[in-house]
């Protein structure tokens, strides 16, 4: 309590709003992969970012006062010359060690911000300046590792690096950083060591992007490039071709009607088996109607295996086993992929049936399966119906795909027809597709309105 | 011996507590016992006792067969037998008024008939005989959800007696309902009681609808039983004995 | 008080309802609307009891030759597999970025409706091409590799985010909303203030969820030629000889989907419900971190 003025004696102290130091933590982010590209000009640079943090705070009401732009300005020379004369003076490619001994330049320019900070808000107590500097150096070192990781300030000395690449990185740090902030901005009222936790989340992401983009080699450039030459590409796949031959010398025939049909049945066959089987599973994977602990987590589990491998796996997986190009192989990855959702989709719904029923049930002398039946399954009926119409649309979606490992179906067909680089022929495939994937929608979420 | 014995019966829940502690009482064969006490007295938990629902110890003897210890068949073969109605009336709400009546049939009818919903015409006449008995059978094929309380609680009733039970256990069965629909379901359990001579036990949280009902007074304080007689015997400081208090306002249905 | 209490012949006397005839019909239809669809399908997929009868048989071979499965070259695999969250990151990002504005856009509460309408129509047309489908398409301009199966998947979100967000912000309490425009609110700030603080939580979850269905569906990208793990498991899936190598594909991916299934799913939770998850993770990390409860009981003291 002797902390604290005595004007806000009854006041509580405003917990530290993540904003607040998360902010200056992009900005320095920001800036110094700027910095690191354009040179050691830190006197230049530290006067600008003093200016711009001014700027913000004046904004965000926290201070007009010149003084305080003094302030700013003077620690920004400081600490961003610091920074460049650590840059200017490497040997080699930047290290841990490296990075933080030029985090400590930032570290300098966040400890003058906090002191800002500090100076007109009473509420902020004076860790407010350490916090300050720790981030803004935390920002900056995170900021080097990360352009480091991405081969941009170690090759400065090994690789040529286009201005291009230079605009993509930074635009896709801002974009990163923007999300990383509105992440965190949700721990805002939590307590320090879960902003920590925040902080340390922000990090993860924001290196996880800048790798993932390095290492699938994301361009802007090739988007724009290929965006120009749209009516190229355009060319090969319009018009659509609906006829060809089926094999050489033969007539053109509509060939796409068959494997249509036969991805529709292989959908309905797998629905409605997949549905089926996943009702003892569903029942079985929620604590309300498990006959046991065992057979709940014997039952979650099988769940959650069968949940982890994708559709097309299972295509692969039962066309390996069954033959390839054998729609029955298709109808069974599709039964798998049905139960595996529905199973999933009705357990959950399971865990929030009222329980009086049951006991009702079970006083009754009911023995465990007619308690679900009769008990359990009515209340969760019309969310089984509007599930199982779902699945049946997922699987119209997923049954087109699998064709592709040889599992029957269109997907076959547009394999076909890929390979031969028929791009006509394709799009005509893929219109089909198309067109009768949102029909499908339609009427299964018109039926779903119907039936709830 | 009666239909019912407790001797020495204890209930500890799995997270220690022990609900019920040592009762040894009999009931005999067609009496109407009314289980008072303060919330958390353990007076659900007693009836629990009977069909083992709840975790029992000691010994619990109903109509001949042990419940402590009964395999799942053998509790099961008891539940057949005892009734149970409930203070959310635990319906299916979503279900038929009908459907939740057979449920009452599920012990009697083969597994294969009730996974196929084609009930023997027997158990649907019994169900729909039960639906008369509690003058609700015009609505059998109304959804239980489109009922009001009262009429919720009587099929509760109705599904008890489809099971042609020879006790039924009543927990709490008017707490959710007005006072008029509360003496309605009150009259209801009487006369099946008076009618069909099914021993009956009710939980009962008023003291007026305790003394106007009831023929013999359980009193339970903190898992023990603490008064066991004729509602007659019972005054003003036989409640408050029970209670740890005056009577109040609040433990009457009738407000005045 | 009295009540009125009927005498054995008065019920007797009441009447039974007819079992009424709608609910049966219905029945039957239903019953008649799944069977004679499934039938049609079985007798045109041309499965004869014959297959049925071998398929267990068939597919015990596939998975005894898949054991013991062979980590030989699991430095192969582990690198296939980072290229796969990768693409799903990316894919995820782009979704997430690109949606968050549309979702506004397709909103009926916020956006006006000759813009909510053709923004919904264009995110429902994204979501009807299935991934591999915009693989196929895109590989024409942008050839072979992860980069194609990052914005397949991106586009696809973008779609599918689109929607569920748009979702999100439909469903949110309008009261706020209204209490900022009568104080004098723009329309900025009414979304600002009064939509994303109820919105974000959720729409931040849907984001992790896409996450964990991207991994799923750029791990069979490579299928086509758009990296990932997908053609990995399809190679070696063609040789007998190589199947316990594809068997040792198929674990490290589930392993891999299963793991991050978990993180996300804690997070999720965590974000949903503003607490800690009771997860093993989550006790984990607040063991590690020290993280406890916010600060406001220690006011009060």
């Amino acid at each position: 309590m002797t902390l604290l003025a005595p004007e806000t004696q009854t006041r509580p102290v405003e917990p530290p709003r993540a904003a607040t130091y998360l902010l200056p933590l992009f900005v320095g982010i920001a800036a110094t992969g700027l910095i690191g590209f354009s040179g050691p000009i830190g006197p230049i640079w530290g006067t600008l970012v003093g200016l711009v943090t001014f700027g913000v705070f004046a904004w965000a009401g926290v201070t007009r006062h010149w003084i305080d732009a003094i302030i700013l300005v003077v620690g920004g020379i400081l600490g961003l010359s610091f920074f460049n004369g650590v840059i200017a003076a490497r040997t080699g490619p930047i290290d841990f060690k490296l990075a933080l001994l030029a985090a400590v330049g930032w570290a300098v320019y966040g400890a003058a911000t906090g002191f800002v900070v500090y100076r007109h808000r009473l509420e902020y107590r004076p860790s407010i300046i350490g916090l300050q500097a720790l981030s803004w150096g935390g920002g900056a070192t995170i900021a080097l590792f990360t352009a480091t990781a991405m081969g941009v300030l170690a090759p400065l000395n090994a690789r040529q690096i286009s201005a291009g690449e230079i605009q993509e990185l930074t635009i896709g740090l801002f974009v990163v950083t923007s999300l990383a902030a509105a992440a965190i901005g949700l721990g805002a009222n939590l307590s320090f060591a879960t902003k920590l936790i925040s902080l340390f989340a922000g990090g993860v992401v924001l290196v996880l992007t800048v790798m993932a983009y390095n290492e699938i080699q994301f361009s802007t450039a090739a988007i724009a490039t290929q965006l120009g030459r749209i009516g190229e590409i355009a060319d090969d796949f319009w018009p659509p071709v609906w006829k060809w031959p089926k094999s050489l010398g033969q007539p053109d025939t509509f060939n796409i009607v068959r494997p249509f049909i036969e991805t529709f049945q292989i959908a309905i066959v797998g629905a409605t088996i997949g549905n089926i089987l996943a009702l003892p599973l569903a029942f079985y994977a929620s604590r309300m109607t498990a006959p046991s602990n065992v057979a709940y987590r014997i039952a979650k589990g099988i769940l959650n295996v069968v949940r982890t491998i994708p559709d097309l796996v299972w295509g692969i997986f039962f066309a390996t086993a069954v033959g390839f190009g054998n729609p029955f192989a298709g109808a069974l990855a599709m039964i798998m992929f049905s139960m595996s959702i529905m199973a999933k989709l009705l357990s959950e719904t399971v865990d929030a049936i009222d329980i009086g029923p049951l006991e009702a049930g079970r006083a009754s002398g009911a023995s465990h399966s007619e308690v679900i039946q009769y008990a359990a399954f009515p209340q969760v009926r019309p969310n089984y119906v509007a599930y199982a119409l779902y699945i049946f649309e997922l699987n119209i979606r997923a049954s087109v795909v699998i064709g592709f490992v040889g599992a029957g179906g269109i997907g076959r067909l547009l394999n076909e027809r890929r390979n031969f680089f028929q791009w006509d022929q394709v799009m005509a495939i893929v219109i089909v597709i198309f067109v009768s994937v949102l029909l499908i929608e339609w009427l299964s979420i018109w039926a779903r309105r119907k039936l709830v | 011996m009666g239909i019912i014995d407790f001797t020495d019966t204890s209930v500890t829940y799995p997270g220690g507590l022990v609900a019920l502690k040592d009762v040894t009482l009999s009931i005999e064969k067609g009496e109407f016992v009314v289980i008072v006490g303060l919330s958390g007295a353990g007076k659900s938990t007693m009836l629990r006792a009977v069909n083992g629902l709840v975790p029992v110890s000691g010994s619990v003897v109903v109509d001949g067969r042990e419940v402590v210890g009964a395999s799942r068949s053998e509790l099961r073969a008891i539940r057949a037998d005892v009734g149970m109605i409930f203070q959310t009336f635990n319906l299916v709400n979503r279900s038929l008024v009908i459907n939740n009546a057979l449920m009452g049939r599920l012990s009697q009818v083969p597994r294969w008939r009730s996974f196929l919903g084609l009930w023997p015409s027997q158990d649907k006449e019994i169900a729909l005989q039960s639906l008369e008995r509690v003058d609700i059978v015009e609505k059998a094929y109304v959804r239980a959800s489109d009922l009001s309380g009262g009429q919720q609680q009587r099929v509760g009733i109705a599904r008890a007696l489809a099971q042609e039970p020879n006790i039924i256990l009543a927990d709490e069965p008017v707490a959710s309902l007005d006072p008029v629909t509360s003496h309605l379901v009150m009259r209801d359990l009487q006369r099946i009681n008076e009618e069909l001579g099914i021993t009956t036990l009710i939980n009962l949280h008023f003291l007026d609808l305790a003394r106007q009902y009831g023929k013999r007074l359980i009193g339970l304080n903190d898992g023990r039983v603490v008064f066991d007689g004729d509602i007659a015997d019972v005054n003003d400081d036989v409640f408050r004995g029970i209670y740890g208090r005056a009577i109040t306002p609040d433990d009457l249905v009738d407000k005045t | 008080m009295t009540v009125p209490d009927l005498s054995p012949e008065e019920q007797m006397a009441q009447l039974r309802p007819k079992e009424p005839i709608g609910p049966r019909v219905t029945r039957w239809i239903v019953t008649i609307v799944v069977i004679v669809p499934f039938i049609w399908a079985v007798i045109g997929l041309e499965i004869s009891p014959e297959k049925l009868w071998r398929a267990p048989a068939e597919i015990w071979v596939l998975l005894t030759g898949m054991f013991p499965p062979d980590f030989e070259d699991s430095g192969r695999i582990m690198a296939k597999l980072l290229e796969s969250i990768y693409i799903a990151w990316i894919g995820t990002m782009m979704g997430a970025v690109f949606s968050f504005p549309l979702s506004f856009m397709a909103a009926t509460n916020v956006a006006p409706r000759w813009m909510a309408i053709p923004t919904r129509a264009a995110l429902s047309a994204i979501r009807a091409f299935p991934e591999l489908i915009l693989a196929i398409i895109l590989i024409v301009p942008f050839g072979l590799g992860p980069f194609t199966g990052a914005l397949a998947i991106g586009l696809h979100s973008i779609g599918t985010l689109g929607k569920l967000s748009s979702e999100v912000i439909e469903g949110v309490d309008e009261g706020p909303i209204e209490a900022i425009s009568s104080a004098g609110g723009t329309l900025m700030e009414q979304m600002r203030f009064g939509i994303v603080p109820q919105a974000m939580p959720t729409i931040v979850s849907y984001w992790l969820y896409r996450f964990e269905i991207n991994i799923r569906a750029s791990a069979v990208l490579g299928l086509v030629g758009a990296g990932g793990i997908g053609a990995e498991i399809v190679g070696r899936l063609s040789f007998r000889a190589d199947w316990p190598k594809a068997g040792a594909a198929l674990l490290a991916t589930i392993a891999v989907v299963l793991i991050v299934d978990a993180v996300s799913s804690s997070i999720r939770r965590r974000i949903i419900t503003g607490q800690p998850s009771t997860s093993m993770l989550s006790k984990g990390m607040i063991a590690i971190t020290g993280a406890s409860r916010p600060p406001s009981t220690e006011l009060e003291t």
